[in-house]
């Protein structure tokens, strides 16, 4: 791997002390190279937000580190902070985030005026950011006036005009319809690796994975690479493959997050798979059942 | 962000209307009122500037006519024509009372002027009206505006006067001026010993300054004013009496002018406080941010100083066609008094959303639905 963008050793948070302590984040590592898109994907409540705080320099670690392109950002004083997320970063919202007294084009220019650019450089460099994501016909419009899918590109152009190395997007699809939403991990992806910026994104959006390096599962506040983990079939928690409970059914493994589920699912196996061959087949001979035994019911 | 501050202001057109109007509203009711203080001491000061006196003689520590009591001995009248530098003078008496026309009382200030009198006299005559005789008053102010006309007749300390003509420009929207004959106002008052000033004309080559002192060297019992100082006790006198007045209706306006900027200030960075979460996400400064605040404060002060003026300039040309009595003279120095404190206001309303931006904590915006 080459120098990591992002490096991110033995992160924690804790919030509250004594007995309300929670430690939302436990001792998270975690490297994103150039170029590489990584997702983080975990059930609610796992300190995926937590996480992504921190990484943006928005939230301080109780402990660990934090080093973007090398340099420590978890030792910078509060106040130098902010001029980092500006330069350094880029941002993409869930619910996009546009000014929305702002057109799109000032939306864009905004941040780069913020971030040292002259007026004239930064509408040049958001007009050229738009045209890039085809909203050459977009620049004047407010927010209000745009789709989902334009909003989000705007938001993107915004992330990028700065000319960040690292970008982090916190459930970038969840409001955009299925063809927007495929639209919108292309484009990421294409800026990942043909730009060579390095992206975060925080998701549930399973489609994310098809545009993902690497996928991890954060849990309890910490991460585990997906490779390493299985479905339960019955409840669709990701499990450890190593602490899982096993079960042959039709001649393939199946893991569980409990004996509970592991039960539920031997009683009645073909009920969690009937769109496949012996899912099918059980099917139908329980449909049979069924039918004989209402039949014996009646006479 | 100077275009982020000015979107912020005008994206909702009624609200930047609501914000901008009462800003202009308030600055024009503080410039209004300004106006019309240095009208009415213009008008005060007018019969005095237009009288043709360079030194107004009076009764010794009295420099103004306005609110005062003066008398001179007629006897003195002679001391003063004998002073060096004196080329003319003309004694005159006056008080404040009421003129009546039909039931209608109107205060004003009587003024006696000796026959052949050549100061003091009234302003314009309006074409038809001739000086007065025995019997007669030339009026100037609220009763001929009221409608009495020439031939028409007006009661003055009980006696009635016919009036022989109408002037303009002298009087005040405080104060009617109506001018009779000195012995008729003798008559009336009981006595022919005394008169209220004597008005000094000076001899060609000689100062208003140089003659005032000599007279006051030469006759005991006076006090000698040149025009300019004493036309400036009488508008001392009126600013005086309404200064108090001047300070609460200023304060008013300005009060309800940063109500209303506070108000609109506040609103409009509360209504967007998740936007300005989103910019110190991304990487703006507090500093930043106030700086957006303070421009749109400072934008509605500018606009709205700006349509104040107009608004103050236009009632000031209007009001005199409406009452010719009122005039409204916009100054300088109340212009720049207004400027200089509606910035100071706009500074003020902009303290609270910049501390409530202050403690925003950006972490927020995320997972917060805003456009």
């Amino acid at each position: 791997m080459n120098t990591p963008t992002l490096a991110v050793t033995d992160l924690s948070r804790r919030f509250g002390s004594g007995p309300t302590e929670v430690l939302a984040v436990r001792n998270v590592s975690l490297a994103v190279a150039p170029g590489e898109v990584v997702l983080i994907m975990g059930p609610s409540g796992s300190g995926k937000t937590t996480l992504l705080l921190m990484l943006g320099a928005l939230l301080r670690p109780s402990g660990g580190e934090i080093r973007l392109d090398g340099e420590v950002l978890t030792n910078r004083p509060e106040r130098e902070l902010p001029a980092i997320r500006l330069r350094r970063f880029g941002f993409i919202f869930q619910d996009f985030n546009l000014l929305s007294a702002l057109s799109a084009i000032e939306n864009v220019a905004l941040v780069g005026v913020m971030g040292g650019m002259s007026s004239k450089e930064a509408k040049a460099r958001a007009t050229d950011l738009l045209t890039q994501f085809g909203l050459l016909e977009r620049l004047r419009f407010r927010p209000e006036l745009l789709s989902g899918g334009e909003k989000q590109r705007v938001a993107i152009a915004r992330a990028l005009v700065n000319d960040p190395t690292f970008i982090l997007a916190d459930e970038p699809t969840a409001n955009l319809d299925a063809k927007n939403g495929r639209e919108l991990m292309r484009l990421l992806r294409s800026i990942a690796k043909e730009q060579g910026r390095s992206i975060v994104i925080v998701s549930h959006d399973e489609r994310i994975r098809d545009i993902a390096d690497r996928v991890l599962w954060l849990e309890d506040g910490s991460l585990k690479e997906m490779t390493a983990l299985s479905v339960d079939p019955v409840c669709a928690m990701r499990v450890e493959q190593e602490k899982a409970l096993i079960s042959i059914w039709d001649g393939e493994p199946f893991t569980f997050c409990s004996k509970g589920c592991r039960d539920e699912f031997l009683q009645a196996p073909y009920r969690f798979f009937p769109d496949t061959a012996a899912g099918g087949r059980h099917a139908a001979a329980l449909r049979d059942a069924v039918r004989m035994e209402t039949a014996v019911g009646a006479v | 962000m100077f275009a982020l501050a000015r979107n912020n202001l005008f994206r909702s057109r009624m609200k930047a209307l609501m914000a901008i109007g009462g800003v202009a509203l308030a600055m024009m009711l503080v410039l209004s009122l300004d106006a019309i203080l240095a009208g009415l001491e213009n008008r005060i000061g007018a019969f005095v500037e237009r009288a043709g006196a360079d030194v107004w003689v009076a009764q010794s520590g009295v420099r103004n006519m306005h609110m005062a009591s003066s008398a001179v001995p007629r006897g003195l009248v002679d001391q003063v024509r004998q002073v060096p530098g004196v080329a003319e003078a003309t004694p005159i008496r006056y008080l404040t009372n009421v003129v009546r026309s039909g039931d209608q009382d109107y205060i004003a200030t009587v003024i006696g002027l000796p026959v052949g009198a050549t100061m003091g006299l009234p302003n314009a005559l309006v074409p038809g009206g001739t000086m007065p005789k025995s019997g007669q008053v030339v009026i100037d102010g609220a009763v001929g505006k009221a409608g009495a006309n020439v031939g028409d007749g007006v009661r003055i300390l009980g006696s009635t006067f016919e009036i022989s003509g109408r002037s303009e420009g002298l009087a005040s929207s405080l104060s009617s001026l109506a001018f009779i004959p000195l012995s008729d106002l003798d008559r009336m008052l009981g006595n022919d010993r005394v008169v209220s000033y004597v008005l000094v004309r000076a001899a060609p080559g000689v100062s208003a300054e140089s003659l005032s002192a000599a007279i006051e060297t030469r006759v005991n019992g006076v006090t000698a004013s040149t025009r300019t100082q004493f036309a400036g006790e009488e508008r001392r006198v009126v600013r005086d009496m309404s200064t108090e007045i001047a300070v609460i209706m200023n304060l008013a306006g300005l009060l309800i002018g940063f109500a209303v900027m506070a108000l609109s200030i506040y609103t409009a960075t509360a209504s967007r406080l998740p936007e300005y979460g989103v910019l110190k996400a991304v990487g703006a400064s507090t500093r930043r941010l106030a700086g957006v605040v303070v421009t749109q404060a400072a934008l509605t002060v500018v606009v709205g100083l700006v349509l104040g003026l107009i608004a103050a300039y236009a009632t000031a040309l209007i009001a005199p066609h409406l009452d010719p009595l009122f005039d409204l003279e916009i100054t300088f120095a109340s212009v720049v008094k207004v400027s200089l404190v509606s910035f100071a206001v706009a500074a003020l309303a902009a303290i609270a959303p910049i501390i409530q931006i202050a403690g925003l904590d950006p972490a927020v915006v995320f997972r917060r639905r805003i456009a």
